[in-house]
């Protein structure tokens, strides 16, 4: 077997055709609650490995070509979609999970989504003063600060600018960064080792306690005999895809951290228990769509630090609100620019000609539409997902208020894109824009977020694993994903995702030593 | 006894007709493949990674059009042939799950055969003059049916990888590319 020296497994240099383990636990995935939840084991002194289907990159790897990096951090080459196509789903696939390519937002877990949880989802033992001491020491271990000011670039002081214009709630956002150049790649992997992700700290940390972590394994099965888990069985794929080696690892804990697509899919085709067809149900997206204002001056988006204000103006928490939608910067690389303008041809080289004068937001909606992982004939997960008439209107009031801001903070012109007009001049044109045909197809729509497949929770009629993250009915089966939280978070989760999973951590320590 | 040779009888016939209707459905494919597949040259310097020498010829026809230059542009602007943007998308989709793969495929199959009718058209999509092409584009564009405006847009996307993830479009719309690696005059 090909073991380094400092814990990392590739499972494309595999030799042998089937490779064996026993060990206390198995962890799938290695982003944020994977990650953590191994580094947790390791240090209980457990003999604890973690799989993960993408590979093993550093920062040398990330050469800031979309090109090139996007086939390799994320899934299904980047374009995973909803089944009806109308949501492009971006998902990290990697040592390090989404953490690799997100922009590195922290924020924490909305007091009044914890508080609601506990109300209407029987969630025990995670109200904000329980969770507090995991964030603190999360944001310790990841050095979360605010972003400087002088750091924000001209696409965030837009936002900025808009906000003040038309008195609308906004606020600076806090990072896991330290050392950043501001190249602004964030979402092609930190060529600089800046980020303060799973990938440099928190797996290596996991490592200098002993865990092992294998890149290119893919868990296909999780094995259970008479309500416990028993082991897993994976896959070792070389670079293209072909499988190299059998892997099995005997175990009495599997902790799934995996997203909210990959381990619900996972549980699905190895027949977890399901009695009461919750397992998979409950998907949420926080899905968005842009708006682009063209200035007169060159904003240059792509420089510096893609995102580090926020507009909060339309975005309550509380239960049943009408203002839903989380507003931040969103622009792109020329691919993903491109992409993204409407039409083709001469027009659409004419406003990409414009592109260093874009400014570019997102409104990205706090969703209740429920929607559910499926396993499809070929086993990959497919993501079932019909937008909710309510979030559609959300949706609108979203890319309407990124119109205005974007007129408030000086533009030329607005365009969203499928939405006629294309060209949006003078707030006043605002209105005659019909905003009711606004829904998924009719605009581009992207979701970076997916939570809530298998969720938490004390009655086990309306939730996947208890409280303390482990399976109702499986023993020695914890959650430590995204896949916890029982509705959308209206908040970027890597940090909740953590801070849940060190919460969480004592929990499968303690399932691992009975054994 | 009698009704046992009546069933045999009906059986004969239906398997029969069974067999007739398979033949027909057979036949319908082979020159529905043949139609589809054949008439389609590459260089014989092209080595495909994943897509049919047909697929590849609608990408590269759509590509010219979906990233068809503006009529102001000054100096040289590279064209979607210059920047193999077809060989790149081959390679991408290389890449690419099955399933995403064959939904690639049959809307390439939709756009080349079916498509142009909608747009008033009777020929292939690869024989169309680029005006035609372009009434095509924007009618799968503006399409009423989500999943043929959805394959669209994926296409688009895929055009536009293949286009803007060269240098020399870079100085078109003023990008100055990845501070990584970065010649000292520039990317070009």
């Amino acid at each position: 077997m090909a073991l380094s020296a400092d814990g990392f497994v590739r499972g494309r240099d595999m030799t042998e055709s089937l490779v064996k383990l026993d060990v206390d636990a198995v962890v799938v995935g290695t982003g944020a609650g994977g990650s953590v939840m191994l580094r947790e084991l390791a240090r209980a002194g457990l003999n604890a490995v973690a799989f993960e289907e993408g590979a093993l990159l550093a920062s040398r790897d990330f050469n800031q070509r979309e090109d090139d990096m996007i086939p390799r951090l994320y899934q299904d080459a980047g374009a995973r979609t909803t089944a009806d196509m109308a949501i492009r789903v971006l998902q990290g696939r990697g040592v390090g999970g989404s953490t690799i390519h997100n922009t590195n937002l922290c924020k924490r877990t909305p007091d009044a989504i914890l508080d609601l949880w506990a109300r209407k989802h029987a969630v025990a033992g995670a109200s904000p003063d329980d969770l507090r001491p995991a964030f603190e020491a999360i944001e310790r271990d990841l050095a979360v600060s605010e972003i400087d000011p002088a750091m924000r670039n001209a696409n965030n002081e837009i936002l900025r600018r808009g906000c003040e214009a038309l008195g609308w709630r906004g606020s600076p956002l806090r990072h896991n960064r330290v050392g950043c150049v501001q190249s602004g790649f964030c979402e092609l992997g930190c060529s600089y080792d800046a980020k303060q992700n799973a990938l440099k700290v928190v797996l290596p940390q996991a490592v200098e306690a002993g865990a092992r972590v294998y890149s290119d394994v893919e868990v296909v099965r999780i094995e259970h005999d008479g309500g416990r888990v028993t082991g897993v069985r994976g896959v070792a794929r070389s670079e293209d895809g072909k499988p190299r080696a059998e892997v099995r690892a005997r175990t009495r804990l599997v902790v799934l951290g995996a997203s909210a697509v990959g381990s619900a899919a996972l549980a699905r085709k190895s027949g977890v228990p399901d009695p009461h067809g919750v397992l998979g149900r409950g998907l949420r997206l926080h899905p968005g769509g842009v708006v682009a204002g063209r200035f007169d001056e060159d904003v240059e988006g792509w420089r510096g630090i893609p995102q580090s204000y926020e507009c909060t103006e339309h975005l309550s928490y509380e239960e049943g609100s009408d203002r839903r939608v989380w507003i931040v910067p969103a622009f792109a690389h020329p691919v993903g620019a491109a992409a993204t303008l409407p039409g083709f041809g001469a027009s659409h080289m004419g406003s990409m000609r414009a592109y260093r004068r874009l400014a570019v937001l997102t409104a990205m909606v706090h969703d209740e539409t429920s929607g559910e992982i499926v396993v499809g004939a070929d086993e990959r997960p497919v993501l079932r997902y019909a937008m909710l008439e309510r979030d559609r209107k959300q949706l609108a009031i979203g890319l309407a208020a990124c119109a205005r801001l974007l007129l408030a903070a000086g533009a030329r012109e607005v365009t969203v894109p499928g939405v006629y007009p294309l060209r949006i001049t003078r707030r006043a044109d605002l209105d005659t824009v019909d905003w009711s045909s606004i829904r998924p197809h009719s605009v581009p729509l992207t979701a970076v977020h997916p939570l809530g497949t298998m969720r938490m929770g004390e009655d086990p009629s309306g939730s996947v694993v208890r409280s303390t993250g482990e399976h109702h009915q499986l023993r020695g089966l914890f959650v430590s994903d995204g896949s916890l939280f029982p509705t959308s978070l209206g908040a970027p989760p890597q940090i909740s995702i953590y801070a849940f999973a060190l919460h969480l951590a004592p929990h499968a320590i303690e399932s691992a030593r009975a054994g | 006894m009698r009704e046992s040779a009546e069933n045999r009888k009906l059986l004969t016939r239906r398997r029969a007709l069974e067999l007739l209707g398979a033949g027909v459905v057979v036949g319908a494919g082979v020159v529905l493949a043949a139609v589809r597949t054949t008439g389609y040259a590459l260089p014989a310097t092209r080595r495909l990674a994943a897509l049919a020498d047909w697929q590849f010829v609608v990408v590269e026809q759509a590509a010219r059009r979906i990233a068809a230059p503006d009529d102001g542009a000054e100096g040289h602007v590279p064209s979607p042939d210059e920047v193999d943007v077809a060989g790149f998308v081959d390679e991408w989709v290389s890449h690419m799950d099955r399933p995403v793969r064959r939904d690639l495929g049959r809307f390439l199959a939709y756009l080349e055969h079916v498509a142009p009718f909608g747009a008033g058209c009777v020929s292939r999509f690869t024989r169309l003059r680029a005006p035609e092409q372009d009434r095509v584009l924007r009618q799968l564009e503006g399409s009423k049916n989500d999943l043929l405006r959805a394959g669209f847009e994926g296409l688009k996307s895929l055009v536009f990888m293949g286009y803007y993830r060269s240098p020399r479009t870079w100085r078109l719309i003023g990008y100055d590319g990845p501070l990584l690696g970065r010649p000292s005059g520039g990317w070009r």
